[in-house]
């Protein structure tokens, strides 16, 4: 975790940086005032002066801590990666389908759950998506080849 | 007297058959889209609107209203079964009401913020009714300083109360207010972090990110920590939903503190009822006897929020109603129902259109009435969540948090921006970085710099503006102890080895 909350520190340092450079190049200050640089200037400052204290916090600490890496978080990389093949597959499937896809999907791979369920809930799912939020709720949910 | 004919005028109104009816369908709805993740006030009133061309507009505004503070209760029931806020003015709630439920004692948290937003809602009313001009006249001295003042003191009491890291807190809070940044700049016009990305020129929509870092987060968080979700499993039953004698003594004051902060941050345009909930929580916290349980489910952080919440969100009729300046999105959306069906809210809105004003005024008190009795019947079949395994609600999660973002503006990129942000949330869980200072930051960011840069327009470039109007001194004096505060604590113990030493 000493490691992990240094990275984190050198990753909000680099951040602060980059806000302070970008934000230099924005006007400082107008005709009539502040500028829209101004603000964004004095964050950057205090993200890099936050991110300094935090990295001397983490050089000084000795103690390791909480692990950053658990069993479990690769099956959470896993459920990323799912959504995010969902969100791929979003415009070719439509909202209701893609959606409804990846409920059963992640029950099946993640939850380990029946067949039967999985399939029950990748009909309800979709059809659910389709009339709540398409029909009843009246958001214009992209289509997909199925057609809804 | 005045007043009591114009409730007796406005109940005329509001208790007519059709009236109750458009009553109790906004209070549903507005139950309904609280529950429902990433799916808010603004939007559900947005989607309405056009279905109301034709109707009676003081029927419209009565159904809008019921949605707006329907969703405030219903908002409640996600933050406590999953710890996702339905509304960002339930965020509050997931910290106490979700370590409740964990603890069995979900009914207990949900029956204190039905009781508790009615007890508010109610006091509200009756507030805004006896005291709305006067009070509309205290919030009128509101200049920008004053908004700026108000807004650095937020973030200060989060910074001493957000957690055991205070720079932490602070770096969560600056990430909000850049995110707040991004788009182009209301006054120069000028684009600022786009990037050349179009979609990010309007900035970013804060549903898309309440519905990654608190939605996807969570999903992400529950996976690694599996032990986390299995009370869920827990059984429901109807006694649950009443309060212990110890649970009412602890909650009744915090209810009445909620309610009147809650009601005065309301009235403040602009205010907001998530600020209101905030402010209310981080005072709790801080006259409480046990502090360091907050966070761990005690039932005042549920009362205090909740109550602050509903209390607000009928008091933020008031800067719409007399002065015709919207205090959050979704009265910003009323407003544009306002202008579409001929009618301008403002001062003369109380002459010309007393019936609309006191039949809405009215109404307040019998949808309060009709959500507490929903939250009590309904709750025991939200609860029924509570028993389906995670591996099921997660995929479901997904799709509310995704639908929830692609109404934001109907595109692709919110949804992947959303995805974006349930990852930094879960990188910064990990961390041990708190997400509220920047949800915070992230809601009152706009506000704060434009308060800043008026205030500085306003002196001429100099700071002295802060420290030389009485109102702004005593939100900079409590902001500026409350981020002293952490500095002190660790000064105190770094010297006390010293002193150890010493002896």
């Amino acid at each position: 975790m000493r490691f992990a909350d240094l990275l984190g520190g050198v990753v909000v340092l680099l951040f602060g940086l980059s806000v302070i450079f970008f934000s230099s190049q924005l006007p400082y200050a107008s005709e009539y005032g502040p500028g829209p640089g101004l603000l964004p200037l004095w964050l950057g400052v205090g993200l890099a002066g936050c991110a300094i204290a935090i990295i001397l916090k983490a050089l000084k600490n000795p103690g390791r801590g909480e692990a950053f890496f658990k069993p479990r978080t690769r099956v959470g990389i896993q459920m990323l990666a799912m959504i995010a093949v969902a969100f791929l597959l979003l415009p070719l499937l439509g909202f209701s389908v893609g959606l409804a896809l990846f409920t059963a999907a992640s029950m099946r791979i993640i939850g380990k759950h029946g067949a039967l369920l999985c399939a029950l809930t990748f009909v309800g799912a979709a059809i659910g998506v389709h009339f709540i939020f398409g029909e009843w709720l009246s958001i214009p949910l992209p289509t997909g080849i199925v057609g809804w | 007297m005045d007043i009591l004919q114009n409730l007796y005028m406005g109940f005329s109104i509001s208790l007519t058959p059709t009236n109750i009816l458009y009553c109790l369908a906004g209070a549903f709805i507005g139950q309904l889209v609280g529950v429902l993740p990433g799916i808010g006030a603004p939007t559900a009133v947005a989607l309405l609107l056009p279905m109301t061309f034709t109707l009676n507009p003081t029927s419209a505004i009565i159904m809008f209203a019921g949605i707006y503070y329907g969703v405030a209760y219903g908002g409640t029931i996600t933050s406590v079964l999953i710890n996702i806020p339905g509304e960002s003015s339930t965020v509050m709630t997931c910290l106490d009401g979700y370590q409740m439920a964990l603890k069995g004692r979900a009914g207990a948290a949900l029956s204190v913020a039905a009781i508790g937003s009615w007890i508010a809602g109610t006091i509200s009313v009756v507030l805004l009714m006896c005291f709305a001009p006067a009070l509309a006249n205290f919030a009128l001295r509101f200049g920008p300083p004053e908004y700026f003042g108000l807004a650095l003191m937020s973030f200060g009491l989060l910074t001493v109360f957000g957690g055991d890291q205070p720079i932490k807190s602070i770096v969560s809070t600056l990430m909000g207010l850049f995110i707040a940044t991004i788009g182009l700049d209301v006054v120069s016009g000028v684009p600022r972090f786009a990037f050349g990305v179009p979609q990010l020129l309007g900035g970013v929509d804060f549903i898309v990110i309440i519905c990654g870092i608190f939605g996807i987060t969570e999903i992400f968080n529950s996976i690694e920590n599996p032990d986390e979700g299995d009370l869920i499993k827990q059984k429901m039953r109807l006694k649950d939903l009443f309060l212990t004698r110890a649970e009412w003594i602890a909650s009744r004051w915090a209810i009445v503190r909620g309610g009147v902060i809650g009601f005065f941050v309301g009235l403040i345009p602009a205010g907001g009822i998530t600020t209101a909930s905030f402010l209310a929580y981080l005072a709790e916290k801080r006259i409480s006897k046990h502090p360091e349980k907050f966070g761990t489910g005690v039932i005042e952080g549920v009362a205090s929020p909740e109550a602050a919440n509903n209390s607000a969100s009928i008091s933020g009729f008031a800067p719409l109603l007399a002065l015709g300046i919207p205090g959050s999105p979704t009265t910003a959306v009323m407003l544009a129902g306002f202008m579409m069906w001929g009618i301008r809210p403002g001062p003369l809105l109380f002459q010309n259109n007393a019936d609309l004003v006191w039949g809405l005024i009215s109404s307040k008190f019998i949808g309060n009435l009709i959500l507490l009795l929903m939250n009590i019947f309904l709750i025991p079949f939200f609860v029924m969540i509570l028993r389906v395994p995670y591996t099921i609600l997660m995929g479901f999660i997904v799709v509310f948090a995704t639908v929830g973002a692609f109404t934001v503006s109907n595109n692709l990129f919110d949804v992947w921006m959303m995805l974006g942000f349930g990852v930094l949330g879960y990188v910064m869980t990990k961390l041990k970085y708190p997400i509220v200072p920047l949800v915070l930051g992230l809601v009152l960011g706009r506000l704060a710099e434009n308060s800043l840069r008026q205030s500085l327009m306003l002196s001429g470039g100099s700071l002295s503006i802060f420290f030389t109007r009485p109102i702004t001194l005593l939100f900079m004096v409590a902001a500026i102890l409350a981020y002293l505060t952490p500095l002190i604590q660790w000064a105190m113990k770094s010297l006390r080895p010293a002193e150890v030493k010493a002896a």
